[in-house]
């Protein structure tokens, strides 16, 4: 029987749909359940990972620090793992500490055509002896040849796996079926995939993904992600275990564990909203939705047409003060037509 | 480095040097070397002080890095030498080399896959152009006696699955479309580049085609199999395969690896091309094993990849011509290489 790994990032993109503010309570609640059911890793932290609370991206409620020791001290079972964006993340100040309280994976993460970013921090936790998995982020951003090569980048540093991630619900079943089975063969280590339900293609992605050769899926209870939400831990697992693949998941105890979720973490359940069909359709990170959204307000131009102009501009994470500039300028224009100034 | 490490090594010079003689050609005589505080450069510099300290050799040592520090920190005994010369150059600047040197092993240009994937570039530059800059700079030796160039297994590409050796009439070649292939190909343009100085300046030349090594004074965070294998067991495992366990490899323990230098720059013909390994081959769940069975305790060894099987390469020399050429021989089991290997590490914590 084919294995699958699941890795669960709950607790870490959920964050996006908290504005990060999760609780001690929150995580060791959610860890004391999901380390029950045989889901063997879990991803703790701010949205966008180790060191990220910053105004730009938002400030997180509790410190870093003391929402991986609540995860450890609740996970018996499973790994803790950490997502990790060098340039928020530096080895001194984050990774050396969050090793030494027990994380036990760091997901070294780059933009889809950045990967040589990752390279210090991939050695220094292979150094430290252990698990460094890379992650490809906004990967439809970059034609599957520039993914291959920017993989076996973070294969050459030392990556155990390479995940590739569909920040913005932007990939359709084909693409994920080609970028896939193109990695699986130009790559000795395992492939992953993380997908978002903007298009409403989570589950059903990560099962193409499955099929063409990747061994590592994530998904959130209840879809508790960024944006529209991730792939549904909960739906994928029955999924793959009915298509034959063995994920080594107790199904009862995982519904529990979202039932957990939802109770202890939901504000409100995800759904697909129309902006976040808009979200995936113009390729922008899911993250970006509760700025877009504040920001149009406070400018009075339609979210939808901010969403497009930054999906135009290739705006990536990181780049969340493009959306005032886009915004102010649809602004400008909009008023230059109701006047009758030419634009 | 303490002193039970150097003690070891000092007992693997005196294999190195068991036939003295055969080296005497480099008696008082003045060597040059590039890349010079690397894993070859350092096993390099331990053999000739061994040969000056025991055997009267007086050879006169110069070492070209672009950074001495690390050198001078980890390897003080070696530093501060008065037969060894520091020279902090880039090679890809090195216009003069002090006139009188005789003998120049160039090994510049890291082995690194990881520095080779994120600056691809400065791996070319530093290869071809330093491999041009040192030539360039050899022709204004008045006494220049011999020069190795010390360029890759990788020049061969991808091995053949159905060759088990590979042998140096092997023309293969890799893919030069891929960004991973620039220390390949430059490795390949620097033969090149010797080639043509050799033709046009009779510039005496022998080419060493290094594969894989592993023994002390490589660093054990080096992305390569064994090295990765070697730090999960002495972490207290387990073994993680990443990748076919069916690949194989060969070791040679660096002893060997500075005589077999030593000897191709002594006795070898100019225009001599040879490997430069060990034609032990191994599976990397062999290697794993052999790892296991020299480390007390039950370290376990589980193969990372899941549901598929990715390719596996082969990449083991074909040492012949070295073994018929210059009598070249294996004084180091795989086995010993990695109890050494392991040994030398331990004593370091």
């Amino acid at each position: 029987m084919k294995k699958i790994t699941i890795s669960d990032p709950t607790l870490r993109d959920g964050s996006h749909a908290i504005k990060h503010q999760l609780t001690i309570k929150q995580v060791s609640d959610y860890c004391a359940a999901i380390d029950k059911t045989g889901v063997p890793i879990v991803e703790v932290g701010h949205g966008n990972g180790i060191g990220a609370s910053s105004i730009q991206v938002g400030l997180s409620g509790e410190s870093d620090i003391r929402l991986l020791e609540a995860a450890r001290n609740n996970l018996k079972h499973a790994k803790l793992g950490v997502h990790c964006i060098p340039g928020f993340a530096t080895i001194k100040k984050h990774i050396k500490p969050a090793l030494d309280i027990g994380v036990d994976i760091v997901r070294c993460a780059s933009h889809c055509t950045e990967a040589d970013t990752t390279r210090n921090h991939i050695t220094f936790v292979r150094e430290q002896g252990k698990q460094a998995f890379g992650v490809l982020m906004m990967a439809h951003m970059a034609p599957v040849d520039v993914l291959v090569e920017e993989a076996m980048k973070m294969e050459s540093y030392g990556a155990e796996a390479v995940i590739i991630m569909d920040s913005a619900g932007a990939f359709l079943p084909d693409r994920v079926e080609i970028v896939i089975g193109r990695l699986c063969d130009a790559l000795n280590v395992e492939v992953g995939y993380h997908g978002h339900n903007n298009l409403g293609m989570g589950v059903g992605n990560s099962v193409v993904a499955a099929r063409a050769g990747a061994t590592i899926l994530d998904g959130t209870a209840r879809c508790f992600g960024a944006g529209a939400g991730n792939t549904q831990l909960e739906i994928l697992v029955p999924v793959l275990e009915r298509l034959g693949y063995e994920t080594g998941v107790d199904l009862y105890r995982l519904l529990d564990a979202a039932d957990v979720a939802e109770k202890e973490l939901l504000l409100s359940t995800p759904t697909v909203r129309s902006i976040s069909i808009v979200s995936g359709l113009s390729g922008v990170f899911s993250g970006f939705t509760s700025h877009v959204e504040r920001i149009s307000a406070q400018y009075d131009v339609d979210a939808r047409d901010v969403f497009f102009r930054l999906g135009k501009r290739g705006i990536i994470a990181g780049q969340e003060d493009m959306i005032i500039e886009e915004a102010y300028k649809l602004h400008q224009e909009n008023l230059r037509k109701k006047s009758g100034i030419p634009l | 480095m303490n002193t039970k490490q150097l003690a070891m090594i000092q007992e693997d010079c005196a294999r190195i040097c068991v036939n003295p003689e055969r080296f005497s050609v480099l008696k008082n005589e003045s060597i040059l070397i590039t890349g010079g505080t690397g894993f070859m450069g350092s096993w390099l510099a331990e053999s000739i002080a061994y040969l000056n300290d025991n055997h009267r050799f007086g050879i006169k040592l110069t070492l070209v890095a672009r950074n001495m520090d690390r050198f001078r920190e980890n390897q003080p005994h070696l530093a501060s030498r008065n037969d060894i010369f520091l020279l902090e150059k880039n090679v890809r600047d090195l216009i003069d080399i002090p006139e009188d040197v005789s003998w120049i092993i160039h090994a510049a240009g890291t082995p690194d896959n990881r520095v080779h994937s994120s600056d691809p570039l400065d791996v070319i530059n530093t290869i071809a152009n330093g491999t041009m800059q040192v030539l360039d700079a050899s022709t204004r030796l008045s006494n220049l006696k011999k020069i190795v160039n010390i360029s890759s297994g990788w020049i061969y590409g991808s091995q053949p699955k159905e060759m088990s050796h590979v042998p140096e009439w092997h023309i293969g070649g890799p893919n030069s479309t891929l960004t991973t292939s620039a220390y390949a190909e430059a490795k390949r343009m620097g033969e090149t580049i010797c080639s043509v100085y050799k033709g046009q300046f009779r510039i005496p030349m022998v080419t060493l085609r290094p594969f894989a090594f592993i023994g002390p004074y490589q660093m054990i965070d080096k992305p390569w199999a064994i090295n990765n294998f070697i730090n999960d067991a002495i972490n207290g495992g387990p073994i993680k395969i990443l990748g076919n366990e069916n690949t194989i490899r060969s070791y040679l323990y660096p002893s060997d690896m500075a005589n077999w230098i030593l000897t191709a720059l002594c006795e070898g013909e100019s225009g001599l091309v040879l490997n430069l390994g060990s034609s032990e081959g191994c599976s990397l769940r062999e290697v794993a094993d052999l790892i296991c069975h020299c480390i007390p305790g039950e370290t376990v060894v589980i193969s990372q990849t899941l549901n598929r099987k990715p390719k596996y390469s082969i990449f083991v020399p074909d040492v012949t011509k070295a073994r018929e050429e210059l009598g070249l021989e294996l004084s180091v089991s795989l086995h010993d290489a990695i109890q050494r290997t392991i040994e030398w590490l331990k004593l370091r914590q």
